[in-house]
């Protein structure tokens, strides 16, 4: 089974890169005493996925990591096991991690797959500033790797000095067009191509202090298509501004999905605690 | 995190550290001082790294001033903004630092209201090439004067800082015992000669002697130790286990002015690694000192510490807010780090308890080649020691080994240099017994003599001669494939032997360099010879004199009127001792040599186990005189490559 943990990236965190994420997650994860399994050999180390990498700088209200658990990991509330508290839900099993078990939320029963928000406030606890834990569910591990499984990217930037009506302009001109060629650099080679059919969704969704604000969903296979691609097909004298991920869209059985959505428990308790 | 109070009534210090974040932030000094500064209620410390390059060039093209790193507040608001001073080659930055800070680089040019620029930290023990730029030095521990130094600038703060006060408060910092105020003292010279430091007034001493903690277990810090959010060069947990060493290797500097030893309690350590485990999420800790496996009961700490058995249950329960049983991260996980080992310390014992977690790099220093020269050294480890290090490593699984040697001692000549070699094909060949993969990274660092150890007195090696010698090692190395040699960059040893004993004159070249350009002299892409021989022409200084000339017993040195604890005559009976090859025993197991560094204060040893705990060389009393007879040679070198049988070894 793994915990599937969706997490934010805001603020000054931004600027951290893939690899300090990697990081702060192990440590944060051990702090915790999550029970996640370790590879094997001379230098085991915890053993994470990431979902698609963001580029540093980016803020993110959907970043995913799936951590596999260990066997010993579960324990079936029925059967009571050692570490369970009473209060197990029905919902699923508890996880056992150090200092004790966490039942799954019963506040979320519609949910696919368990819910552990008392793990997510856990995480976010250990996280730094910036990263906050949303959801955390159960999975049983099977079928595509996240990064497989992700199809579409929502994305929220700012462009910076343009006004909404000719930023709404810019938009509509885009979407007309039947190609939207664009050069960016790979691998120390400038290579152009047409990112038109990568743009599912592109609109003016307001303003900033900054500019105008656009939203958009762009295709993440066979690439992921960023914003700041965009931006110069749409204003070519403008740069971005803040740029930040909303979701990660999935295509399962049941359609158009994300991997975890943010856990209203753990939000309401957070609203309860600030407010 | 910890988020320090901001506000105009708390005595502010800036703790910052001269070199790049990544370098600077695992620093266990700095830490320690920010949580006691914090722990008060009436001051405040944050942290600030130099800038690279290309940050300081944004930050002056925008005019914005060095920060804080904790609340991005200018350094210019500080209190007090003080350096660690970990080695020579930063001294371009400090003063860089300052300036970026807004503050005049020399002392004398600072008003009344400027920040008072400390610094602190091993080279301190030797201020005088900062003299001019830095207002006052902490000599030795910092825990205890750190908290006098605020009291006291805490009371100027308070009347107001009034025009014509900072003479008067500086006044008052140099009464303060370990604390070193230059602009209290003249200097004179006859030519070349220093001839005189005295005091500018009668209640400023002659001899400022350093502070030295009497017990560790008194200071449990840091508690919190600060984890980066990006990767650092020490990227774990690290937890002091003692401090000072008497083993007395005459080259080194820290052994000479952290005396006498002081163990922290072995309860103590465990709390400090389980708690520190538990709360930053690490799954590695160092346990440091200069030589951790002098610890008494080394090898039950490092077994406990992985095996999970450290938390103190025995000690004061719940005291720390970590009580539960299983607290800290999972065991199996947990790898420990040493840094700094001797190898007559690493018995197989030791090597299997580090070795359960993930193995980590293992670096020996048998410093020099020959065991005639590692008498003349006083670092008494025999090949036979050297060896059985080597082979408890391979047996438990190690594969690759890092030796470390210095070249340009006292009296080396080429067959002390090339032995370098034959050790270490020796070692790579023990390695051959047990893995294939056997290799071994010679690595070659220039000696630059250092102030306040028996070698103060010797002419450093010029750079052609230390590029000879590393040709030396190289040549005698052949092309054994098993071996790789690395080598400091002589001309960098050069630069650092300015600064390492220059004195107040120096300070005119140090600032000619930093205003040329010569920031980050620590590191090989931005270091330049030519720009320092240019400074010290420029500021009519000899460099031959200051770097390559052998000092005489009555000479002045520098550094004189600045006490480590250790008698002058107890330093040159030492320095003829080992030109006459007599080596010396760890005064932590034997008698005392009333070297001065308990005798003078009132404070002994604190050491938990009566003998060395891994036996070695010198706890065992093994006869010293016989060290020469291992043999220098496993193999003849016309074999090599030939497959002979290993000889001698464990
Ligand atoms: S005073 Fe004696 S016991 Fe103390 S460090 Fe010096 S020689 Fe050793």
């Amino acid at each position: 089974m793994r915990l599937r943990v969706r997490f934010s990236k805001t603020g000054k965190i931004r600027f951290i890169g893939h690899r300090d994420v990697a990081r702060v997650t192990e440590r944060a994860v051990r702090k915790v005493g999550l029970p996640v399994a370790y590879s094997e050999g001379f230098s085991p180390r915890m053993r994470m996925s990431f979902g698609l990498a963001l580029p540093t700088g980016y803020e993110s209200d959907g970043e995913f990591v799936e951590l596999p658990l260990v066997d010993s990991a579960l324990v079936d509330g029925a059967q009571g096991g050692a570490g369970a508290s009473d209060d197990v839900a029905a919902g699923g099993p508890a996880i056992v991690c150090r200092g004790g078990a966490h039942a799954p939320c019963e506040h979320e029963p519609e949910l696919d797959a368990p819910s552990y928000c008392t793990i997510a406030e856990a995480l976010s606890e250990a996280l730094p500033v910036g990263m906050e834990v949303s959801a955390a569910v159960l999975t049983d591990g099977r079928g595509p790797s996240l990064q497989a499984a992700v199809r579409t990217c929502g994305w929220r930037f700012e462009i910076v000095g343009l006004d909404e009506a000719a930023a709404a302009k810019a938009v509509a001109a885009l979407l007309a067009a039947g190609t939207v060629v664009t050069e960016r650099v790979h691998k120390g080679e400038t290579v152009s191509s047409d990112i038109r059919p990568s743009v599912e969704v592109l609109q003016v969704v307001g303003r900033s202090d900054l500019g105008a604000v656009l939203s958009a969903e762009l295709s993440a296979t066979p690439r992921v298509v960023r914003p700041s691609e965009l931006v110069p097909a749409l204003a070519s004298a403008h740069d971005m501004g803040k740029a930040r991920r909303t979701h990660q869209w999935t295509c399962g059985a049941a359609g158009r999905a994300e991997p975890a959505v943010p856990s209203r428990c753990a939000q309401r308790q957070k609203e309860t605690l600030s407010g | 995190m910890q988020q320090p109070r901001v506000g105009s009534d708390f005595t502010s210090w800036l703790l910052a550290y001269p070199d790049t974040y990544e370098i600077g932030l695992p620093n266990q000094g700095l830490q320690i001082l920010y949580e006691l500064v914090n722990e008060r209620p009436d001051a405040s410390a944050e942290r600030a790294y130099a800038p690279w390059i290309d940050l300081e060039a944004e930050m002056r093209t925008h005019g914005l001033p060095l920060f804080s790193v904790d609340t991005h507040r200018a350094a210019g608001e500080f209190d007090i903004i003080a350096f660690n001073l970990s080695a020579e080659l930063v001294y371009t930055n400090v003063l860089n630092c300052i300036d970026l800070a807004g503050v005049a680089v020399r002392s004398a040019q600072r008003s009344d209201a400027d920040p008072l620029i400390g610094a602190g930290g091993h080279c301190a023990f030797n201020p005088e090439p900062l003299a001019d730029f830095v207002d006052f030095f902490v000599i030795g521990d910092g825990e205890e004067v750190v908290g006098e130094i605020t009291d006291v600038v805490g009371a100027w703060k308070h009347s107001g800082k009034r025009s014509g006060t900072r003479e008067g408060l500086l006044r008052d910092l140099a009464g303060i015992e370990g604390v070193y105020v230059p602009s209290m003292y003249a200097v004179s010279y006859d030519g070349a000669a220093l001839v005189e430091v005295t005091p500018r007034y009668p209640d400023v001493p002659p001899l400022v002697a350093k502070r030295t903690v009497a017990d560790l277990a008194d200071w449990p810090y840091p508690r919190r130790q600060l984890v980066p959010v990006t990767e650092v060069v020490h990227d774990r947990l690290s937890v002091e286990v003692f401090r000072g060493c008497t083993r007395g290797c005459r080259f080194c500097q820290a052994g000479m002015i952290t005396r006498p030893v002081r163990e922290r309690p072995a309860a103590q350590v465990r709390e400090m690694v389980s708690a520190g485990l538990e709360r930053s999420g690490y799954d590695e800790v160092s346990l440091m000192s200069l030589s951790t496996a002098d610890y008494s009961g080394i090898a039950e700490l490092v077994r406990d510490t992985v095996t999970g058995d450290a938390s103190p249950h025995d000690t004061a329960g719940g005291a720390s807010g970590y009580g539960t049983a299983d607290a800290g991260a999972d065991p199996s996980r947990i790898s420990v780090s040493l840094p700094s080992l001797r190898v007559d310390a690493f018995t197989v014992d030791v090597a299997a308890q580090v070795s359960r977690a993930r193995r980590t790099g293992l670096t020996f220093a048998p410093e020099a080649g020959s065991w005639r020269l590692r008498q003349i050294i006083n670092k008494l480890i025999t090949e036979e020691d050297l060896y059985g290090a080597v082979r408890s490593a391979y047996s438990q699984g190690w594969h690759r080994m890092k030796l470390y040697f210095l070249t340009g001692l006292p009296s080396e000549m080429d067959p002390d240099t090339e032995a370098i070699a034959h050790l270490a094909a020796n070692c790579a060949r023990i390695g051959q017994e047990y893995t294939k993969r056997a290799s071994v990274t010679v690595s070659l660092g220039g000696f630059v003599p250092k102030p306040h150890t028996p070698f103060q007195w010797f002419g450093q090696n010029p750079p052609d001669e230390l590029s000879r010698k590393v040709r030396l090692v190289r040549s005698a190395l052949g092309r054994n494939r098993r071996v790789q040699l690395k080598w400091h960059d002589p001309a960098a040893s050069t630069a650092e032997g300015i600064a390492s004993r220059g004195d107040r004159r120096v300070g005119a070249a140090i600032e000619y360099v930093w205003r040329k350009g010569g920031t980050f002299q620590e590191w090989s892409e931005r270091f330049d010879l030519a720009l320092w021989q240019e400074a010290m022409s420029a500021c009519g200084l000899d460099l031959d004199w200051y770097v390559h000339r052998h000092r005489g017993e009555h000479e002045m040195l520098p550094w004189d009127h600045i006490g480590a604890g250790l008698h002058r005559d107890f330093l040159w009976q030492d320095w003829q001792d080992a030109l006459a090859g007599h080596g010396l025993p760890d005064c932590r197991w034997t008698p005392c040599y009333d070297c001065g560094a308990c005798t003078e204060y009132g404070i002994e040893h604190i050491v938990a186990s009566p003998v060395a705990p891994n036996g070695g060389s010198q706890g065992t009393g093994q006869d010293l005189a016989t060290g020469h007879v291992v043999p220098v040679e496993l193999r003849p070198r016309q074999l090599a490559g030939a497959g002979a049988p290993a000889g001698g070894g464990a």
